[in-house]
C-alpha cells in the first residue's frame, strides 16, 4: 500500500459529502491493472477495512455519482467512481477467497489488456 | 424451474455421440495440428471481431490468423461496407497496416515504396508509376478475403466452401438480431497459454467443473443436484456448432456486493438479446465462443477466441460487450460483472496449462467424459470429422 499516513499523495480531494472516505483516497486508481496491483499488494485486513467503509457508503456513492453524465464528471466525482471500481476489484478477495489473491490464479501476470 | 435434474440425459438425447472415452492424441499430435491447419482453419468461418469497433468510415483493425500464416485487414470503406483483405501490399508483399487498429484518412500507404490504397482496397497511388511495365492499378488492389457479418460479429474465411449463413446453420434462426446493435466492446484481455487450443476451449465448454474449480466464486449459482453439481437446462447442436443453457438457482444467496450491484442495475433497459434462459453458451466452430448473460436491465455478452499458435501454444482472446453505460450505476454494475468473470477465467486458465502438460506426458490416452461434458464430446467429434475430409465438402 502507498504511504503510511492514511491519505495518499496521489489521491486528491473527494466530494464534500464523502470526506469520511479520505483515508482511502489512494484507491482512486484509473486503470484496472493498477486496481489489481493495489489489491494484490494489500493485506486482507487492509482490504477488509476499505471494503467495509465503501460498502457502508455505496448507496450514497451511487446516488451522488448518478447526478453526473459519465463523460462530464467533475474530478472529485471521478475519484469517487474509481474508488467504487476498486471496491469491485477487492470484493471477491474479501467476500469469497478471504485472501488478497485469486486462489490458484495468476492475475496480472496472465491478463493483458487487448483489443 | 425447467431444468430436469437427472443423470445421463444428454446421452439419451444424442445417442449418435456415444459414451466412449475421447482420444487425447489430437491435443498433442503435431501431425494432427497440421491437418487442423489445412482442413479446419483454412476453410472455416473465423470470427475476428465486431463492427462496433469500426464505427466510422475508414476505421480498420488488423488480426493475426497465425495458424494460416495470414494477417487480415478488416476495414470499413468510404462506402460504409466492411471488407476483409490480406494485409499485404501488391507491390512486393510488404505488410501494409502496422497498427492493430486505426482510421484510414485518404490512403493506406505502404511504408516500403508508398503504394497507396483507398479504404475499399483499390490501388490508387504508385510513385514513379511511368517507370513500371504495363502497370494496371485497377488489377492490383488488396487481395480480398471472404468477409461476412452475423449480428455485428465479423467472420472471415480464407477458402469458403459455403456462405456464413449456411455455415452457421440453425444458429441463425435461434440468434435473431435484436439487441446486438447495442453491444459495444467494453474490455478485453489477451492470454498466452502453453496449451493446445482444444484443451483451452474444452475447459470452458462444460458445466461439470463449476462446483469444483469455481467452488469459492459461485457455489450453487446455477441449478444442480443436491450435491451441488451443475445440470444444464438444455443442450442443442446445429451442425458443427453447439449451445447450452443454464438456469439460476433460486436458493442462491448473493454476497453483499452482488446484491448491491444487482439492485443498482436498473437501466434504462435497451439491450435484450435473444435468450431463452439467463445463461447461454454458444460454440461457433471452430474457435469462437459467445456467452450471453441476462442482467436485471440489460443483457451482455462475453466472447472467447482461441487462436492456435502451435500444437501446444494458444492465444486466448476475451472480449466483454454490453450497452454503453448511461450512468455511474450502470458503469459500476458492468464493471463488477466483468471483474467477476475475469477472476472466473483466471481460475479456468490454471487448468488449461496443467491439463495440457498432463496430456503431453502421454500418461493418459483418453479424456473420460461424463454426461454434462457432452458438448466437449460433440466438439471433438466435429474436429475429427473435419480433419478426415480430404478435399472439403
Amino acid at each position: 500500500m502507498r504511504g503510511g499516513d492514511g491519505i495518499a499523495k496521489s489521491g486528491g480531494a473527494l466530494p464534500e459529502s464523502f470526506q469520511d472516505l479520505g483515508p482511502f483516497a489512494h484507491w482512486a486508481l484509473s486503470a484496472e491493472v493498477e486496481r489489481m496491483a493495489a489489491r494484490e499488494n494489500s493485506t486482507l485486513e487492509e482490504l477488509q477495512v476499505f471494503y467495509d467503509a465503501m460498502m457502508r457508503r455505496l448507496p450514497a456513492i451511487v446516488e451522488y455519482l448518478n447526478l453526473f453524465p459519465l463523460d462530464r464528471m467533475p474530478e472529485e466525482a471521478q475519484r469517487l467512481l474509481q474508488m467504487a471500481l476498486s471496491l469491485n476489484e477487492v470484493s471477491f478477495a474479501v467476500e469469497r477467497y478471504r485472501q488478497p489473491r485469486v486462489i490458484n490464479g495468476r492475475e496480472r501476470a496472465r491478463f493483458f489488456p487487448g483489443q | 424451474m425447467t431444468t430436469v435434474i437427472g443423470n445421463k440425459r444428454w446421452a439419451k438425447k444424442f445417442p449418435e455421440l456415444g459414451t466412449a472415452p475421447v482420444a487425447a492424441e489430437s491435443c498433442i499430435s503435431p501431425e494432427f495440428f497440421e491437418l487442423e491447419r489445412e482442413r479446419i482453419f483454412r476453410r472455416s468461418w473465423l470470427c475476428v471481431g465486431n463492427v462496433c469497433v469500426l464505427p466510422e468510415r475508414g476505421d480498420y483493425i488488423v488480426r493475426e490468423v497465425a495458424i494460416c500464416d495470414a494477417q487480415i485487414l478488416v476495414m470499413r470503406g468510404q462506402d460504409g461496407v466492411v471488407r476483409g483483405f490480406h494485409n499485404v501490399c501488391s507491390h512486393r508483399g510488404n505488410t501494409l497496416a502496422w497498427d492493430e487498429s486505426g482510421r484510414c484518412r485518404g490512403y493506406m500507404t505502404c511504408n516500403f515504396h508508398s503504394w497507396g490504397y483507398d479504404s475499399t482496397g483499390q490501388l490508387k497511388w504508385v510513385p514513379d508509376a511511368e517507370n513500371f511495365f504495363d502497370l494496371d492499378k485497377s488489377k492490383l488492389g488488396l487481395t480480398p478475403v471472404a468477409t461476412e457479418i452475423f449480428n455485428g460479429f465479423i467472420f472471415i474465411n480464407l477458402d469458403p466452401r459455403e456462405t456464413l449463413a449456411e455455415y452457421l446453420d440453425g444458429v441463425t434462426q435461434r440468434l435473431t438480431p435484436e439487441g446486438f446493435d447495442q453491444l459495444r466492446l467494453q474490455r478485453s484481455y489477451r492470454v498466452n497459454e502453453r496449451a493446445n487450443w482444444k484443451v483451452a476451449l474444452d475447459a470452458q465448454n462444460e458445466g461439470y467443473h463449476v462446483s469444483s474449480q469455481h467452488r469459492y466464486l459461485m457455489p450453487n449459482l446455477f441449478v444442480g443436484t443436491d450435491e451441488g453439481c451443475l445440470r444444464l437446462e438444455d443442450v442443442s447442436f446445429f451442425n458443427r456448432h453447439s449451445v447450452y443453457t443454464a438456469e439460476l438457482n433460486a436458493a442462491y444467496r448473493p454476497t453483499p456486493i452482488e446484491a448491491a450491484m444487482f439492485q443498482i442495475d436498473q437501466g434504462p433497459s435497451r439491450c435484450r438479446l435473444p435468450m431463452r434462459n439467463v445463461f447461454e453458451f454458444y460454440l461457433l466452430f471452430p474457435n469462437f465462443v459467445m456467452i450471453f448473460f441476462r442482467g436485471p436491465a440489460n443483457d451482455s455478452c462475453i466472447t472467447h477466441t482461441f487462436w492456435p499458435l502451435a500444437v501446444d501454444r494458444t492465444l486466448w482472446e476475451i472480449r466483454f460487450y454490453g450497452p454503453d453505460p448511461q450512468n455511474a450505476a450502470e458503469r459500476l454494475s458492468q464493471d463488477f460483472m466483468q471483474v467477476f468473470n475475469r477472476v472466473v477465467f483466471d481460475e479456468d486458465a490454471t487448468a488449461h496449462e496443467t491439463v495440457h502438460a498432463g496430456l503431453a506426458s502421454r500418461a493418459k490416452q483418453h479424456l473420460i467424459l461424463q454426461d454434462e461434458e457432452v458438448a466437449i464430446r460433440h466438439f471433438h467429434k466435429v474436429v475429427d470429422e473435419q480433419v478426415a475430409i480430404r478435399n472439403g465438402a
